[in-house]
């Protein structure tokens, strides 16, 4: 099992959200998220105020899947989310010891 | 000794499955009540130890308690009842309670029982007042009916007429608690039918009241009735018995005591109601519209009931002095009210003139002129509709009082709002079946005023110097009172702008102030869509926003709107990050409209104008949204400054570039092959040629091209380049005539030769230029060096780096200036060449490889420099 994160821009989550049930993910966390990487931040100055936005606004998504399912959600994701500009977003991988669904007590696969 | 309670069971659940299927013809908690005094009754009748307890001189009573007492027992309520006893309880107790309250709990039922003396439960109730208060609800049900009369008796004269005044504190401390936990915005999606804001409680709490205040009296009726109208004391057993009835679907479908209306069950009750989806609304939200507008009500009431009943205990108002109170109305104790109902039959305005002064001063109504309000609604007819008086009192509420909130919320409690705009009434209690919304759209529409009215600098430093600048103020109070009016229809906000229209007209209201009004309400969602939905990176984009926007001003209140509009939705539709989204639009938006280039009237007017001719021309056979598609991925100087014949010609190479590279797509040999489209035709006018190559767009492209043309001794004269936004490069560039006239069809065919060898890496430009002798320029002689210069522009664009060299031309200029800056990692948007005899403006729209603006102050002076080093060494 591993867990996917991924930033992406916030009008791309639609169609990242709609691919990913197609391809057969059940569930997945949102967040709104700021931050930056190398699409930076700027100023704004407005009638001699300045209004400074050091981070941008991105939207997180973390889905855990089947390892087998990764190649593919990395895939569609990167499809999706692409427009070929700065601020696209990245991916992580990540490795998930265990997953335990606390209704029923399953764990591992079942359980996602 | 089975019987009665087997009887009991078997009617019980007669009584349910009746409820279940929807037969059920009377209220399930009386009957249910009636039922379970009938089991107390059977059960007492059939136990011998009531004739032996009656034998040696020992009375006792059942009574109910709490919702019992009050015949509201739902499928799972608590069954309290008290065993009473005169002086003592007796041994026998256990036994009678045994017998008479242990089949109920092998029943499954919820069973609390309290085995005491009269003079236990008075000293109880001083202390406690949930006691007390469950004592007020006391009903007799059987045994000794005259020691039940002697508790209540003593209840009052001994407790109640000692504490009614702390009574009357507790309840409102209560309330305080209530709305502390209640008010939360949670509940207003999911409430508590008990305890929520507008629940059962507040009746509760004017029952207590009311019998603390007048006493022990066997039906409620009586007290309501003294103050309440008849219309409202009808209303309110509505209330209550609707709110009964949905509490006793909740607690069938989560088999359990439960008066949280929780999500999954407002379908499933809807459903069970008969509500039915409509094209406009799904059953659940018409479901939830009715459970809101009963707990509006029903918190209405209580409140006017119990405001009334504790007035004695409030502070009186300090008064102003207030000269010019209108003729008819009159203020006392810091109340309005009416001199007489006459005055409201003679001059029916008064109505709305009462909520004005109340507008302006910020004193309430006095209940007794509520409740003329509300009976002399039927006067509201057209007339008072339309009424040059009525409307600009209502005007004048809405957009220069700093009660604005308060006073609409009271027009709404009395129903005059609703009779003055109906429109209104429509969708006042429509509640969005989501966690975004958290009220129902009515108040929704109030705080959006509201917000808009008390925007101060501590919630943001932008938006006050906003609205100070905005020339109407009184058009955005008005757009954010009805900018949900079309709520009931789908495309809420276009719907909403027709019915905005139509009210305003009755309202007489001035052409422009109408049109201003509309156009905010129907593109209330463009910012916080455009926002979140789509790519703020884009200038296209923000250009369209820009173009349907239309003014500075406008883009100011739409912002304002779509600000308060946010906040009053609910937290979750306002928060930082949302916030940041959308004031980075509105500043491109902003920075666009300020510079007029691409989104004045002018120019949009001028777009649609090309878009219609390249409509007419485009070849037969094209499909109608390819060209609409094709026009989408256009960027916007491009569309502006192209002319529709020269659109139709290129979007036929653009086709003929995606043939060619899916052709090479499908054929491995051939991936080497570069492709694009070249044409060149006589200029016959301008005396020259002109050159299009259509390709896709990468680094250095431009540079090739002019290199190519620099090595076959082709001097450009003009160019005009772009990118459209599926990375198609679209460049047209007019040259000087090739050096050989006769041969020049040979001469373009090298050319496209060269541009193919050294797109696919097999030429290399750079040494070859370099050999080429430089060509002195007509006079013979070389040109006196005179300073060139580079500007480098990061305000003229918020999506590009604006690079402008002004220079005299020379043979290679254009070459080495593109060279350049592909050498500095920077990609060509668009450009614009342009020669004046022998001055050069060339403006260049360029962005990083990463596709960002060149903001970093280093290089801005790097570029600066290395380019006035190129044109000097020339």
């Amino acid at each position: 099992m591993k867990k996917i994160e991924a930033i992406i821009k916030p009008f791309k989550l639609e169609e990242v959200k709609d691919g990913l049930s197609r391809l057969g993910v059940k569930g997945m966390t949102v967040t709104e998220v700021k931050g930056f990487g190398r699409q930076r931040g700027h100023k704004e100055v407005y009638r001699g105020a300045e209004y400074q936005v050091d981070f941008v606004p991105k939207i997180k998504i973390e889905v855990v899947i089947d390892s087998k399912l990764v190649p593919q959600a990395i895939a569609l994701i990167r499809e999706k989310a692409r427009t070929g500009k700065i601020g696209d977003g990245k991916i992580f991988v990540i490795p998930i010891e265990e997953v335990i669904r606390i209704r029923t007590g399953e764990t591992g696969k079942e359980a996602i | 000794m089975e019987y009665p309670a087997e009887q009991f069971k078997t009617s019980r659940q007669h009584l349910i499955d009746l409820f279940t299927t929807g037969q059920n013809t009377k209220s399930f908690p009386e009957e249910h009540t009636a039922l379970t005094d009938q089991y107390f009754q059977d059960s007492l009748r059939e136990i011998p130890l009531r004739r032996s307890l009656q034998q040696q001189g020992i009375p006792f009573a059942l009574v109910a308690l709490g919702g019992y007492g009050r015949r509201e027992l739902c499928l799972h309520s608590d069954i309290d009842i008290l065993v009473l006893f005169e002086t003592k309880v007796p041994v026998q107790a256990k036994t009678l309670i045994e017998e008479t309250l242990f089949p109920l709990w092998d029943l499954g039922l919820d069973l609390g029982h309290g085995t005491r003396t009269i003079k236990d439960c008075l000293s109880i109730a001083k202390n406690d007042f949930e006691v007390l208060t469950s004592l007020l609800d006391a009903r007799f049900i059987d045994g000794e009916y005259s020691l039940y009369l002697d508790l209540i008796e003593k209840l009052y004269k001994k407790v109640i007429s000692k504490k009614a005044r702390s009574l009357s504190q507790w309840l409102v401390g209560q309330d305080k608690k209530r709305l502390g936990t209640f008010g939360d915005s949670r509940y207003l999606l999911e409430p508590d039918l008990k305890e929520g804001i507008g629940g059962l409680r507040d009746y509760h709490h004017m029952l207590w009241l009311a019998k603390a205040s007048f006493g022990p009296r066997e039906t409620h009726d009586h007290v309501f009735r003294a103050r309440l109208s008849y219309q409202e004391y009808q209303e309110l057993q509505q209330h209550v018995n609707f709110l009964l009835d949905i509490r006793n679907h909740v607690h069938l479908l989560s088999h359990r005591r439960n008066d949280r209306l929780t999500f999954a069950y407002q379908e499933e009750i809807a459903s069970r109601l008969g509500l039915r989806d409509h094209k406009a609304s799904f059953a659940v939200e018409q479901f939830n519209g009715l459970v809101h507008a009963t707990m509006a009500a029903l918190k209405t009431l209580s409140h006017y009931f119990i405001a009334d009943l504790v007035s004695e205990t409030k502070k009186i108002r300090e008064i102003k002095k207030i000269h010019d109170i209108p003729r008819g109305l009159s203020i006392e104790q810091g109340e309005l009210g009416f001199d007489a109902s006459r005055a409201i039959l003679e001059n029916p305005s008064l109505l709305m003139t009462i909520f004005e002064l109340s507008a302006r001063l910020g004193y309430p109504l006095s209940p007794e002129a509520r409740r003329q309000a509300r009976e002399f609604l039927y006067l509201v007819d057209d007339s008072f509709k339309e009424s040059e008086t009525t409307v600009s009192s209502f005007v004048r509420i809405v957009t220069q009082s700093n009660y604005t909130f308060e006073t609409l919320s009271h027009m709404i409690d009395v129903g005059l709002l609703d009779s003055f705009i109906p429109e209104f009434g429509m969708i006042r209690n429509r509640v969005e079946f989501d966690a975004y919304h958290i009220y129902p759209v009515g108040i929704h529409s109030l705080y959006t005023v509201k917000y808009l009215k008390e925007l101060s600098r501590k919630d943001d430093q932008l938006l006050p110097n906003l609205i100070a600048e905005i020339s109407h103020p009184e058009r955005l109070f008005l757009a954010g009172l009805f900018h949900d009016i079309g709520k009931y229809k789908r495309n809420h906000a276009h719907a909403g702008a027709v019915l905005t229209k139509r009210i305003l007209k009755r309202f007489d209201y001035d052409k422009e102030g109408i049109d201003e009004i509309c156009f905010l309400v129907r593109h209330h969602l463009l910012l916080a869509e455009t926002a979140t939905r789509r790519d703020l990176n884009d200038e296209k984009v923000m250009v369209q926003c820009g173009r349907i926007i239309g003014s500075v001003e406008r883009l100011k209140m739409l912002y304002l709107l779509t600000w308060a509009d946010s906040r009053a939705t609910g937290p979750k539709a306002w928060n930082d990050w949302i916030a940041n989204l959308i004031r980075d639009l509105v500043f491109k938006i902003l920075h666009i409209l300020e510079r007029g280039e691409l989104a004045s009237h002018d120019a949009t007017r001028k777009v649609e104008h090309i878009k219609s001719e390249v409509r007419k021309h485009v070849a037969a056979g094209t499909y109608n949204d390819d060209l609409e598609d094709s026009f989408e991925q256009m960027p916007p100087r491009y569309l502006l400054n192209t002319r529709p014949r020269e659109i139709v010609r290129h979007l036929n190479m653009v086709h003929r570039l995606k043939i060619g590279l899916y052709t090479i797509e499908n054929k491995s040999e051939d991936k080497e092959k570069e492709v694009f489209i070249f044409e060149t035709r006589n200029d016959e006018v301008g005396n020259c040629w002109e050159i299009t190559i259509v390709a896709q767009d990468r680094p250095g492209l431009f540079a090739n091209m002019v290199g190519i043309l620099t090595l076959n001794d082709i001097s450009i004269l003009s160019a005009d380049i772009y990118t459209w936004r599926d990375g198609t490069a679209v460049d047209v560039l007019r040259t000087t005539n090739p050096l050989d006239g006769l041969f020049a069809q040979e001469k373009w065919v090298k050319v496209q030769e060269d541009l193919a060898n050294a797109l696919a890496g097999r030429l290399s430009l750079e040494p070859s230029i370099g050999d080429k002798k430089i060509p002195l320029n007509a006079a013979g002689l070389k040109k006196a060096v005179r300073s060139s210069d580079v500007v480098v522009d990061n305000e003229a664009s918020d999506f590009f780096t604006v690079i402008e060299v002004y220079a005299y031309d020379q043979a290679g200029l254009l070459y080495r200036i593109t060279r350049t800056l592909f050498a500095l990692d920077l990609d060509i948007h668009s450009a614009r060449i342009a020669t004046k005899v022998d001055q050069v403006v060339d403006v260049f729209y360029v962005r990083d490889l990463d596709g960002q603006k060149i903001e970093d102050d280093k290089m801005v002076k790097k570029i600066r420099r290395v380019l006035l080093q190129k044109l000097k060494h020339l």
